[in-house]
């Protein structure tokens, strides 16, 4: 069948909602930014985090200078924790920001308080003005992906990662009581960036194989991210780093409409597993080859995921802030040659 | 040749059973536990089991009864700390079945420290640990401390967020010879190569042994990027830290 030819939101979207596109998307659910980025539109870290036009300004190069089919304005992982009252390090240019998990600021269920002004506060209100902006420039071109951060991923960065983890052993349901609490600034922030213009949202809940079994995914995770698409009417992709394949299966039953994937897991063994029911992206590695290696290397990686029929491409996770813009201009290059190389003749 | 039958404690010979299936990494744990006292693998089986209470009230009463500190720790803590690693490495268990266990060896530690101390034996080397510049994890890096002085390594332990600059002033200021970094995003990955650089820069690259681990990381990454070994897993940070120490010792002469 052929696919009348289509903008990069079309075909996102499309490939999101399990349909035909003209060719696959170009698709990052996390950053893209960079160091070099920064420099080109002199929108550096960390005020890049924290006001919207340079928000907006670095954001926009994943499409005006990379290539790519989707813009993400939320760079990191914590504007929300920042909002819920959590001890922020903001970092310099090069570094990335991050919450001070060492000084939790709940300890149980009862302290998990949604602060009135938690859409207002400026790291939240950042995120949803730089949306707009992003909308009102490049809406109807490139599929605007919003970002809102999953309980689990709450928990680690308002409880400590060790205390919410040892709480899940100890506790069980004490830990599901605070993950239902939670939920609430993931729909919220959600919710007000879908109204803001977002096509899409990214939902990091970094319950990764590399710290918990695939049987914790089920029990504390899934059906709470089954009720997240229900109340978040847009389509979702779910973000967990690391070895991941244990719970796929358990991920495609979500009804999410795409899982980013990291590259520990093989493409070809992860599209065995979800089939159809879940949209697979990401996977090209981060550390080892688009921040260390070259173009060719990461060519390889893309065409492996191509040939595996991974249905959006793109790096695994957010990159790290001094790779190259040759390499991630490779991405987009690389999924046109092959599916020029693909194309069956008139 | 001892056997699983010879190890008195059901839920250590379980455990064995159930989970060690590498034929040397077995055959080393049955001998261990066949050889040491029933009142040890209580200690061990609670540990196992991530009783940190029970470690502590076992510990107690056994250093009450006069059972010497090296042995509670080598024979109850460190031997339950191989299955520990092991179920983790093999995916049986996951981080907070492994902290549980953590906080159960902490528990009797913290008991036993003091007298070791006290009792002034000589570290096996002296090691500088720390998550690097932008990284705030440091649940794999204390495990390997943990792990690290328990097995005789005295560890200055730099915390997290740590800038080449601080690595290079600690390995300076208590002159030691090797030197652990961890990280878990792939984002901060790039600063442990950071780091090295500036230990080339400022000359002594030679003299200090670098290590490196984290869920991102693999040996081709600590390859690239000049490390002298990369571990999986605290045992692995043992084991390596363990051969990095004998090879500086050959190198010395």
């Amino acid at each position: 069948m052929t696919v009348k030819p289509m903008n990069g939101r079309e075909r996102v979207l499309a490939a999101l909602r399990g349909e035909a596109v003209d060719r696959t998307p170009v698709c990052n659910p996390t950053s893209v930014a960079t160091v070099e980025l920064m420099d080109l539109v002199d929108a550096p870290f960390p005020d890049a985090n924290r006001k919207p036009e340079l928000m907006a300004r670095l954001a926009a190069t994943g499409y005006t200078e990379l290539g790519f089919d989707t813009i993400m304005p939320v760079f990191s992982i914590i504007q929300e924790s920042s909002a819920l009252g959590c001890k922020m390090q903001w970092e310099q240019k090069d570094n990335w920001p991050t919450v001070r998990m060492r000084e939790p600021i709940w300890v149980e269920p009862d302290d998990i308080k949604i602060p009135t002004d938690f859409l207002t506060h400026p790291d939240t209100k950042c995120v949803l003005d730089a949306i707009r902006i992003l909308k009102k420039e490049y809406g109807n071109d490139v599929a605007i992906i919003g970002k809102t951060m999953g309980p689990w991923t709450l928990g680690y960065h308002c409880f400590g990662v060790e205390p919410f983890l040892l709480m899940s052993l100890d506790d069980p349901g004490k830990t599901k009581l605070c993950l239902d609490r939670m939920t609430k600034a993931t729909v919220d922030f959600g919710v007000a960036q879908i109204e803001a213009g977002a096509d899409a949202l990214t939902l990091p809940d970094h319950a990764t194989g590399d710290l918990v079994s695939g049987d914790y995914y089920k029990r504390f995770l899934r059906d709470l991210h089954i009720e997240l698409v229900e109340r978040l009417p847009v389509p979702l992709i779910l973000h967990i780093c690391g070895r991941t394949l244990d719970r796929m299966e358990y991920i495609a039953q979500t009804g999410m409409a795409a899982f980013h994937y990291d590259s520990k897991n093989e493409p070809a063994e992860a599209m065995d597993i979800v089939k159809e029911r879940i949209a697979l992206v990401g996977n090209i590695n981060n550390p080892e080859t688009l921040f260390a290696k070259g173009p060719e290397e990461v060519r390889q990686e893309v065409y492996r995921n191509l040939d595996a029929g991974v249905p959006l491409v793109g790096p695994e996770c957010a990159i790290p802030l001094q790779t190259s813009i040759e390499n991630l201009k490779e991405i987009p290059r690389a999924v046109k040659d092959w599916h020029r190389d693909h194309s069956t003749p008139n | 040749m001892a056997s699983i039958n010879d190890i008195s404690n059901e839920f250590v010979r379980n455990e064995i059973d159930e989970y060690i299936k590498e034929p040397d990494e077995r055959e080393g744990l049955i001998a261990t536990y066949a050889a040491i006292s029933s009142r040890m693998q209580s200690i061990g089986a609670a540990l196992v089991d991530g009783q940190n209470k029970t470690v502590d009230a076992l510990t107690v009463e056994a250093l009450a009864d006069g059972v010497p500190a090296l042995e509670i720790m080598d024979d109850g803590l460190i031997a339950a700390m191989r299955i520990v690693g092991i179920k983790f490495r093999e995916n049986f268990i996951y981080v907070p079945e492994v902290l549980s266990c953590a906080r159960a060896m902490k528990a009797g530690m913290a008991h036993i420290e003091p007298i070791l101390s006290a009792s002034g034996i000589k570290p096996l080397a002296k090691v500088v640990m720390g998550t690097v510049k932008g990284d705030l994890h440091d649940i794999g890096k204390n495990l390997c401390i943990m792990m690290l002085r328990g097995t005789g390594f005295e560890v200055i332990d730099l915390g997290v967020d740590t800038s080449a600059d601080e690595f290079l002033a600690a390995v300076e200021e208590h002159e030691a010879r090797l030197m652990g970094m961890s990280a878990l995003l792939t984002t901060t990955m790039p600063n442990m190569a950071v780091t090295i650089e500036a230990f080339i820069d400022e000359g002594i690259r030679d003299d200090v042994k670098i290590m490196v681990g984290g869920a991102p990381v693999s040996q081709e990454f600590a390859d690239d990027m000049g490390a002298d070994g990369y571990g999986k897993d605290a045992m692995e940070c043992v084991a390596l830290a363990k051969r990095l120490v004998k090879e500086d010792a050959a190198q010395e002469g």
